[in-house]
């Protein structure tokens, strides 16, 4: 087994990992952001209990978006230090702006709203979360416009090989870069909608207590699921557009796709510039996944009068439906990761230049230290989310009360 | 303009191994014979901060690869084994940390504080291990290929791993006595006292083989500077240990951090104008200026990134502000 493809299985995995977990950050901070304002607003407490409960899975979650966002960030210069070698000059100011703009105030910010319940004033707790739902948005779009510039390299000039900024507003209006941004957020939307729909689905079923809180949160996770797959098609068959244009050997063949390859033929040598199938296959299953959701939109009548929870089944619906979005994000990222091979910039940069020149055994002790760290640990962290998920709202740590202190000083709970 | 960037870059790790090296330190000292209330109490004292904390340590990885991408290549790759083991290190501290309070049952949360004291080890070996293998150079070629991994296992690259792991615990004790209650903190000022003199002679160590090694003295260009700042930290620590005694966790805190700030000084002055030392061809080495981005780059990132650097210190001093006091009956406890 060679490097090169030690080091791909390694960032397919662990970025596979990281992109199962952020999307259910990226998707339920926006409904706790709904969730927590519409308590500042309404001052009903059910919102509190709410915020309390989704927030809890949201921070369990969040642990491992954290734990495999570190490991990507690290893995460009382990792995790939012929990707900032050769393009690192125009590649890395994105990835650096994210950091620095949106990751960095994200966490400080979520450290705060975890400890600052009860302690804080209401209005500044509510801004925290706004300030770590923004800074979520903010870093899904700058990764975004680093992962659009592999797939459609602009604003660059090469000078000995090496690429060089030269225009940096092209790298925002990179035509790879907006519908997919508009995709991934719709998916995550509908991923985190759908878990709050099936986790409400599943205490309905059992007729656990709290049949108003569940009530309410299965309807929101369901509008904002349905609202979502709307956009999450529209942007999808949008897609097309910008791909078929710019990366013709991505699906499927046609003229484009053979001058391209002739030209690349003559600037890089002859070699095998189609892309494994498995990318094809990937957009077929997601695609049908998609289809299969937006069926779902069937149900949204059934909220009318709460016939959807009398009637049950269209319960048992929404809970075995959860696997589906999961598995379609990751067949997109298939599509659209393998369908660019073998580039790991699109037409500039192949993969084997790309790939850290560190032998095989270093990385393949790398690639089966962090597969099995980060597997064990998404399984762990699942395994957690689902036991919280299954105790209810009764009394999650999050936002617990302090415990009432030995001295009788009056206090008021949120001074 | 690289400089700036460089003294940046610095000052992002050298803050995170201060703030993250507490963490750690919490976390090796949860291994101190606890009980599971003082392990809780421990991570209550650090609760708020551990998010913002480690978040150094991504946005010096950011500004390494934005401003100095060809520098990140290289070190990172040339490194490999320490920097594995520091993130995966670090990896498990995160988990470890965030997770063990989720399960309700005694010996599952005692499984989870395994798995921070073990990362807490690994996270302060790896960073030990980086700053040790800088100062000792690697078997770089011109191509940038490094010849295998075998440069790291020396015993310079062991004394300064252990001697950072060593200041790290130091660092961690000295934090708990600044944040717990009252009552808890004079046991830790114990402890903290009794750890300065195994940093002190963790340092004395690494000094001595530092000077022994040939490649540490053929890479170092500036022996007078790292031989300076080799005294501050040595004051430092004494500094430490004098104000353990005199009841001023403050200013020991404050001592044990820039102990572990200066490290990096000490590295980034010394081998300036040269990072990556390379043993086998003096042509291959790496010039801090040669690793860095291209002037329009560092120019974009300097309007981007430079005014928003108020706003982020504002946040973390925010955090730091609003959690000052020591922790009592009624802090939050969510770890
Ligand atoms: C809930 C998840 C989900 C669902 C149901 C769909 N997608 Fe998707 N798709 C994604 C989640 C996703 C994604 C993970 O978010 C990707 C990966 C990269 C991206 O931009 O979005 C993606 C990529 C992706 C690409 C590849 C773009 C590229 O190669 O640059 C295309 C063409 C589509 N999608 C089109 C569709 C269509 C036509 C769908 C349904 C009819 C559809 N997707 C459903
Ligand atoms: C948005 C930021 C992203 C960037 C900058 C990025 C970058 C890269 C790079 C550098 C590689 C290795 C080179 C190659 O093999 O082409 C790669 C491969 C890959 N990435 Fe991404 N990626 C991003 C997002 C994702 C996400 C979120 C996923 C999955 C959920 C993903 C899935 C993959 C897969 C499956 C491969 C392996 C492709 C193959 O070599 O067969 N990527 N990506
Ligand atoms: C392959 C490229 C990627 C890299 C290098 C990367 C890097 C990181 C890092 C370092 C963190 C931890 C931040 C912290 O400590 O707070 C993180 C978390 C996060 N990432 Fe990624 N990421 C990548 C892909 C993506 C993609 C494609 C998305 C979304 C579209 C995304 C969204 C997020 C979000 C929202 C977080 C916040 C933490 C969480 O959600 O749990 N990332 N990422």
């Amino acid at each position: 087994m060679d490097t090169l493809f030690l080091a791909r299985l390694q960032f397919a995995a662990t970025t596979s990992i990281h992109f199962l977990f952020v999307a259910v950050t990226l998707g339920l901070v926006t409904l706790l952001v709904g969730l927590q304002t519409a308590g500042f607003v309404t001052g009903k407490p059910v919102y509190e209990r709410l915020t309390r409960f989704w927030g809890q899975l949201y921070v369990i979650n969040y642990a491992l978006g954290i734990a495999t966002g570190l490991v990507m960030e690290f893995q460009f210069g382990l792995n790939w230090s012929g990707l900032a070698r050769y393009v690192g000059n125009v590649f890395g100011a994105p990835l650096a702006i994210e950091t620095l703009v949106a990751f960095f105030l994200e966490s400080t910010l979520l450290g705060m709203w975890i400890f600052g319940w009860h302690r804080l004033r209401r209005g500044v707790h509510l801004a925290l979360l706004w300030g770590v739902a923004l800074t979520a948005y903010a870093s899904a779009y700058w990764v975004l416009v680093g992962n659009a510039w592999l797939q459609h390299p602009v604003g660059y000039e090469l000078r000995d090989g090496v690429a060089h900024l030269t225009d940096f507003t092209a790298l925002l209006t990179n035509p790879t870069l907006g519908f997919a941004l508009g995709h991934v957020i719709s998916a995550s939307l509908v991923t985190g909608g759908l878990l709050m729909a099936a986790v409400s689905a599943w205490h309905l079923l059992r007729r656990t207590p709290d049949f108003l809180l569940f009530r309410t949160s299965l309807r929101l996770g369901l509008l904002t699921a349905g609202v979502a797959v709307v956009f999450l098609l529209g942007f999808g068959f949008a897609q097309f557009g910008p791909v078929g244009q710019l990366q013709p050997t991505k699906f499927g063949g046609g003229p484009d796709r053979d001058a391209l390859v002739a030209g690349w033929v003559t600037r890089f040598g002859p070699g095998d510039y189609t892309p494994p199938t498995l990318s094809d296959v990937g957009l077929g299953f997601m695609i049908l996944i998609g289809f299969g959701l937006f069926l779902g939109l069937l149900l949204l009548p059934l909220l009318w009068r709460d016939q959807i929870i009398r009637l049950r089944f269209p319960l048992w619906l929404v809970l075995l439906a959860l696997p589906l979005p999961f598995v379609a994000v990751l067949l997109g990222w298939i599509a659209r990761e393998v369908g660019r091979q073998p580039w790991a910039a699109y037409g500039l940069l192949p993969v084997e230049r790309a790939v850290s020149p560190v032998g095989p055994g270093v990385m393949l002790a790398s690639l089966i230290g962090f597969a099995l760290l980060l597997g064990a640990l998404a399984v762990t962290n699942w395994t957690l989310i689902a036991r919280h998920a299954a105790r209810g709202a009764a009394d999650p740590a999050l936002g617990r009360p302090p415990a009432p202190e030995t001295d009788t000083r009056p206090h008021s709970v949120f001074a | 303009m690289e400089l700036a960037w460089y003294a940046l870059l610095g000052l992002f790790f050298a803050t995170y191994l201060v703030l993250g090296g507490y963490d750690y330190g919490v976390g090796l000292l949860l291994a101190h014979g606890a009980t599971e209330e003082r392990r809780r109490a421990a991570l209550t004292a650090v609760g708020p901060f551990f998010l913002g904390n480690e978040v150094w340590l991504v946005a010096a990885a950011g500004i390494l690869l934005g401003a100095f991408p060809a520098l990140e290549g290289e070190l990172l790759a040339g490194y490999y084994p320490a920097v594995a083991g520091a993130l995966v290190g670090v990896v498990l501290v995160n988990a470890g940390v965030q997770l063990r309070s989720r399960p309700r049952t005694r010996s599952a949360r005692a499984r989870w504080d395994r798995v921070v004291v073990a990362g807490s080890v690994l996270a302060a070996l790896g960073w030990g291990a980086l700053l040790g293998g800088l100062l000792q150079g690697l078997p770089l070629h011109p191509d940038g290929h490094v010849d295998g991994v075998g440069h790291l296992f020396t015993p310079f690259v062991a004394a300064t791993a252990l001697a950072v792991l060593a200041l790290v615990a130091l660092q961690g004790a000295t934090f708990l006595t600044l944040r717990l209650p009252a009552a808890g903190a004079a046991t830790l000022t114990r402890v903290a006292r009794r750890l300065v003199p195994v940093a002190l002679a963790a340092v004395g160590t690494a000094t001595v083989l530092g000077l022994l090694s040939a490649r540490v003295r053929a890479a170092v260009a500036r022996p007078a500077v790292a031989v300076l700042l080799l005294f501050v930290l040595v004051a430092a620590l004494l500094a430490a240990r004098a104000a353990l005694g005199r009841g001023r966790p403050g200013v020991a805190f404050a001592a044990t951090g820039a102990a572990l700030a200066l490290p990096v000084a000490l590295v980034g002055a010394a081998l300036w104008p040269r990072i990556l030392v390379s043993t086998v061809d003096p042509a291959a080495s790496l010039a801090v200026v040669d690793g860095a981005a291209s002037g329009p780059t560092l120019s974009l990132l300097g309007w981007l990134a430079l005014p928003l650097l108020p706003a982020l210190l504002g946040f973390q001093a925010m955090c730091w502000w609003i959690f000052r006091e020591r922790t009592d009956g009624r802090a939050p406890v969510y770890w």
